[in-house]
């Protein structure tokens, strides 16, 4: 999650938002130049001595300031286009869940062997534990096992919610009616939170949406104990 | 939790407010590339021209390039230097699990251990 006050992007838990962050820092890095750039012009401008008031055309400055820009955009949108892609590629996913938006609280089914599904309701403040996070802790998680391709399929039951994790780098309309799809894979065990991310109501605030991400034998476990409570 | 935001946001030094040198791979070193770079071609154009406002023009212009190389390159050998260690964990995992059986990883062809073959359900 995030820690106070914090400006970037959080630490990646994903290989995709590993890739999302190193593409920031490559985008930052052409802002600074760029930045550098204008204000230098800037600097130089309030210098010169207006002698070139009545020119007509220049042809080479204007090739520069028509190559220049294309390249810049050369430079970012090949490394964009490239995660566009990546992000888009077709995988056997292990694992199926369904996470469906309400007003106010996410749902989570785990349909692929067995009928498992729970809320996932915000914990209220006078019920948090000493080190739980306010206003991100719910009181069932999704735990999804980690190093495995999974699939979530997102809708929801009554007006526009947003399911986003921003440590995977993932977020996706629920839309009532229609069925969005993401897939990933967290590359360690932890917790990941998120919160809802299209405005839909009094409580769009009050719906955190937390993952924890364990290895494959607790996440049976898991299953199989919340199947017998069910 | 909140300390560790704390002792970070002591830490970080942000170039023109965005850059955090301190912390981005490569940022620092291209940074520094790019200075000496706009040392060398600045200094270099006023020893031969004794143009001043010309050589800053090139200074400016000597930074940015050799920033911009510089840290191209830099992340280029940093992206393939991450491939090649996914790679190298990917197959020494496969080492680990299948050493000895057909799927080895280092088993040489027509080698004459016998083979043992893994069968899934």
């Amino acid at each position: 999650m995030a820690h106070p006050s914090q400006l970037g992007l959080q630490d990646a838990a994903s290989p995709v938002m590993e890739e999302l962050l190193h593409f920031h820092d490559h985008a930052l890095m052409i802002v600074f130049l760029i930045s550098t750039l204008v204000f230098y012009i800037i600097l130089a401008m309030m210098t010169t001595k207006m002698t070139d008031k009545y020119i007509l055309d220049a042809q080479e400055i204007e090739i520069v300031w028509t190559l220049l820009p294309a390249i810049v955009l050369i430079l970012v949108a090949l490394p964009s286009l490239r995660i566009l892609y990546l992000i888009d590629e077709v995988e056997n996913p292990h694992l199926t869940i369904k996470a469906m938006g309400h007003q106010w609280y996410w749902s989570y089914e785990y349909t692929d062997y067995e009928e498992l599904s729970f809320d996932s309701y915000m914990t209220p403040l006078q019920d948090l534990n000493p080190g739980q996070f306010r206003l991100l802790e719910t009181d069932h998680r999704m735990v999804i096992p980690m190093e495995s391709l999974i699939r979530v399929l997102i809708s929801a039951e009554d007006v526009l919610h947003s399911w986003a994790v921003p440590a995977l780098g993932v977020k996706m309309d629920a839309v009532p009616g229609r069925l969005n799809q993401i897939t990933f894979m967290i590359s360690r065990p932890g917790l990941y939170y998120g919160q809802c991310s299209e405005i839909c109501g009094a409580n769009h605030s009050f719906m955190p949406i937390v993952l924890e991400a364990i290895p494959l034998d607790p996440f049976e476990d898991w299953s199989s104990s919340m199947l017998e409570e069910a | 939790m909140a300390n560790e935001g704390e002792t970070e946001k002591n830490k970080t030094f942000k170039l023109l407010g965005i850059l955090d040198v301190q912390n981005i791979p490569c940022a620092r070193d291209s940074v520094l590339y790019g200075s000496a770079g706009s040392l060398v071609a600045g200094l270099g154009y006023f020893l031969a021209t004794s143009r001043i406002k010309r050589s800053f023009d090139f200074g400016v212009g000597g930074f940015i390039l050799t920033t911009l190389g510089s840290w191209i390159y830099c992340r280029y050998s940093n992206a393939k230097a991450r491939v090649q260690q996914k790679l190298i964990q990917e197959r020494m995992k496969n080492k680990l699990i299948y050493e000895g059986t057909v799927l080895d990883p280092t088993r040489k062809p027509n080698s004459s251990s016998p083979d043992i073959y893994i069968f899934f359900k």
